[in-house]
């Protein structure tokens, strides 16, 4: 019996060792540090404001390298991509106004779907890295991890024919957007931005936007539907 | 309690909302004059409630007696929509005063700001001026 007893407990220490261990391992990163919060719930039906000219956020015109100072000089509001219907490119569509966007979050993705065109992102939160060879999209090739309450988007891979604003403030292909969603409470998330595209920007920018939580659905939306105004547009005086 | 509240949520959105800017699929300026605002009074012929705006058609009758047919433009019909907009909320036959703003082409088209029924009810129909949110650069 009392051998019976002492085997329990030898046998019954080292388990309970190897579990305490168990326990504190699986509160702990890789880094050592306490393991970090579930993130954030992004999930919903979002607006930011609507942003036609982006400059006026920024509080000047972006840092234009001469090729690009000289197309915005040109530029005119015809011939922005939206007035063909096409699609509204990932940072302009957040920026849509009362067109909004939904966010559905999974743990190794988030979409981000747009009621504008109704397109949509796609950001890969699993630990890949971008392809190493990125055909040009619209709306590019996006990751994203988390940092503390904030989703850092990062996104290459994008082609030259979306515009960044109505106003005509353009990229080209390199483009390469940084975005950081802070959970800032229930209903309320700071966009921070930064644009860096060395072909049209001398150094990279930033604006940041609010974004609020919309008691709304996303709705449904065709641009070429009903598609009248095209033939009526006239160019500015310049 | 609860009902109260929800109505005075959702007025507070429709007034949001009628005052909020729009991005449709296009500007305003590139399509009408802000110079040149315009009223209207006439009979609904026709209402488009699609997308990417809607359109309805009035015709106008002139000092002349002559009648015109003006082609009109609102908002997108999913913002109308949740402004308390319904594809029958301006319908065939109504009689109507709109005010709005003509196209720069001089053709017989405007943007729609505002629909009046004979009641007196006005109602918010999109951006219409750069001034209710439409763009000027």
């Amino acid at each position: 019996m009392r051998n019976r007893f002492r085997a329990s407990i030898v046998y019954a220490i080292p388990a309970y060792l190897v579990l305490v261990f168990l326990t504190a391992c699986a509160g702990r990163t890789s880094s050592g540090s306490p393991q970090a919060a579930a993130p954030p719930d992004l999930n919903g039906v979002w607006s930011a404001p609507f942003t036609p000219d982006i400059s006026k956020t920024l509080g000047h015109q972006p840092p234009f390298t001469p090729y690009a100072a000289e197309r915005f000089k040109k530029e005119d509001e015809v011939d922005d991509p939206l007035t063909q219907c096409l699609p509204i490119g990932p940072a302009r569509g957040i920026q849509a106004g009362i067109m909004p966007f939904q966010i559905v979050q999974t743990p190794t993705v988030t979409a981000i779907l747009f009621e504008n065109q109704h397109t949509f992102r796609i950001i890969h939160t699993d630990g890949r890295s971008h392809p190493a060879d990125v055909d040009p999209t619209w709306f590019g090739d996006s990751i994203g991890k988390w940092d503390g309450d904030t989703l850092v988007v990062d996104t290459i891979g994008l082609n030259d024919r979306t515009w960044l604003d109505t106003a005509g403030h353009e990229h080209s292909d390199q483009l390469h957007l940084v975005e950081r969603f802070q959970k800032i409470d229930t209903n309320n998330i700071k966009w921070t931005v930064t644009f860096e595209d060395p072909k049209f920007y001398t150094e990279p920018w930033s604006i940041t936007l609010p974004i609020t939580r919309q008691n709304t659905e996303i709705m449904s939306y065709s641009c070429e539907e009903n598609e009248k105004d095209r033939v009526h547009l006239r160019r500015a005086k310049k | 309690m609860r009902l109260i509240l929800s109505i005075a949520l959702g007025l507070a959105f429709i007034l949001l909302s009628a005052s909020a800017p729009v991005l449709a699929h296009h500007g305003f300026v590139v399509e009408f004059d802000e110079k040149k605002p315009i009223t209207l009074v006439g009979v609904v012929t026709k209402m488009e409630f699609m997308n990417p705006h809607i359109y309805f058609y009035v015709d106008v009758k002139g000092k002349d007696g002559k009648v015109t047919n003006w082609a009109l433009e609102g908002g997108p019909p999913n913002v109308l929509y949740r402004q308390g907009w319904r594809k029958d909320t301006v319908k065939p036959g109504d009689i109507v005063t709109v005010k709005g703003y003509r196209a720069r082409d001089g053709s017989n088209l405007a943007s729609c700001t505002t629909v009046t029924f004979p009641d007196g009810r006005e109602i918010s129909a999109g951006p219409g001026a750069v001034s209710q949110g439409g763009y000027k650069k």
